[in-house]
């Protein structure tokens, strides 16, 4: 698929499910096993019939499994780094494995999402808000906690001036008293 | 003889641009480098490793595939000596599968040139390189642990070298063959990656935090921290208050 310069945004609202493109996906890596294949497509068809994708404003969540569940939550501002990956067979599907690392040491990616019809719009969307794309005193959208941490500091800042200036008027007041002393004294 | 080097090098030019047609058509290989978002007036930096690593590769390719050859070759001698008539069976499929093999082989390695791109803006390094599977890796700046350059002396020779960035990320090689890792971005043969690592540098040493997702708090903190966590104000105050105390100790 040729880089198309104006790729539609992702919606993260809508995503929940993968598209159908993602079974008939499993369903060619299956049978290129030929005699394996209902061991290999059995699980893949459940993990397609199970996944889930929960895009919230700080996050993601990704959920899968029947007998064995699992769900992966991450938060964007801790991706490191974001990889897409498209052999043939997605390619001619239009599919493509986005797999984000967090810091933790695991080996392999934390999370590989599969089966988005619009992996480059979701991406651009995950490149967004990971740390550093943008300038980071800015605002952002994931800030609402961290706007009210930014805040409580500046309200104990601020305290922390009133003292200051409480002590800079008693000083003030003591110089005055001083002086006035030393007039009266001469 | 000049002639001859034209015709052929017409014929291999059409040959490789029909086999870059059909993979572009036929297995939507992209032509053009790769996207990255920037800020508005900025152009990201689209670019590729230098001829030289093209003449780097194909050293490589010549060395291995000499050895190859020559081994293929010592195997049907072999073959030949113990049961004459079974060298003689497998000779032509053994020396099409020699020629095969460089054919494709050469072919390869173009495409692998012609397929790697990089892309670097203020913020972020992209990657993509590979023709069946194709591998995008973005990377931040700000998440960036460590940069790494390499040359080896084969490499010196052809004027190439290596620039590896490192993420926190842990991530080994998603094909298990101790190839390049998910955190590693691997800028191959580039002219001078020193200067580009010292591009990188920059970024690295503006960045404030570690690199770990750090909330904004601590990031925009330590920043205004040059005062040990004082904003101008407190200092102001502060710088009056001694002011005062100055003018009550100084002898009147």
């Amino acid at each position: 698929m040729p880089e198309n310069p104006q790729t539609p945004p992702f919606d993260p609202a809508t995503t929940t499910r993968p598209i159908g493109a993602l079974l008939r996906y499993y369903t060619i890596v299956s049978l290129m096993t030929v005699i394996g294949f209902p061991f290999v497509f059995l699980p893949m068809y459940f993990k397609y019939r199970s996944l889930r994708y929960k895009f919230d404003d700080q996050g993601v969540s990704m959920s899968w499994g029947i007998l064995f569940k699992r769900e992966v939550y991450l938060t964007y501002r801790r991706i490191q780094d974001i990889h897409v990956s498209r052999g043939i067979i997605q390619r001619w599907l239009g599919l493509a494995t986005v797999s984000v690392q967090t810091a933790s040491g695991s080996a392999g990616a934390e999370m590989s999402i599969e089966g988005i019809g619009n992996p480059e719009g979701l991406r651009d969307y995950l490149y967004s808000r990971m740390r550093g794309s943008k300038e980071e005193p800015k605002t952002n959208e994931a800030g609402q906690q961290e706007g009210t941490l930014a805040g409580a500091d500046q309200g104990a800042s601020d305290e922390a001036l009133v003292l200051l200036n409480e002590i800079l008027g008693q000083v003030k007041a003591l110089r005055e008293d001083r002086d006035s002393g030393e007039v009266a004294d001469g | 003889m000049a002639e001859r080097d034209s015709v052929t090098d017409r014929a291999g030019e059409w040959v490789y641009s029909g086999v870059w047609r059909v993979l572009s058509n036929r297995f939507n290989v992209p032509e053009t480098p790769p996207t990255l978002p920037c800020e508005p007036g900025e152009t990201p930096d689209a670019f590729k490793p230098t001829r030289g690593f093209l003449g780097y590769m194909k050293l490589e390719f010549l060395i291995g595939m000499t050895v190859v050859s020559v081994a293929i070759f010592i195997g049907w001698a072999v073959l030949l000596i113990a049961l004459w008539w079974a060298g003689l069976l497998v000779m032509i499929p053994a020396a099409v599968l020699v020629v095969v093999l460089w054919v494709v082989g050469y072919l390869a390695l173009h495409l692998k040139y012609d397929t790697t791109w990089y892309v670097m803006t203020d913020r972020s390094l992209r990657i993509r390189r590979g023709i069946w599977v194709i591998r995008e890796m973005t990377f931040t700046f700000e998440n960036v642990q460590n940069v790494k350059v390499r040359q080896g002396p084969l490499q010196r020779m052809f004027g190439v070298s290596d620039l590896l960035v490192e993420t926190a990320g842990a991530g080994s090689d998603p094909n298990g063959k101790g190839g390049p890792a998910l955190n590693q971005g691997v800028v191959q043969g580039v002219a001078d990656a020193w200067a580009l690592r010292d591009r990188v540098l920059v970024k690295l040493k503006a960045s404030q935090t570690a690199g770990f997702g750090d909330d904004l708090a601590a990031s925009t903190q330590m920043v205004q921290g040059a005062a040990g966590g004082w904003s101008t104000e407190h200092v102001e105050a502060l710088r009056l208050i001694r002011d005062e105390l100055g003018t009550m100790t100084r002898p009147g």
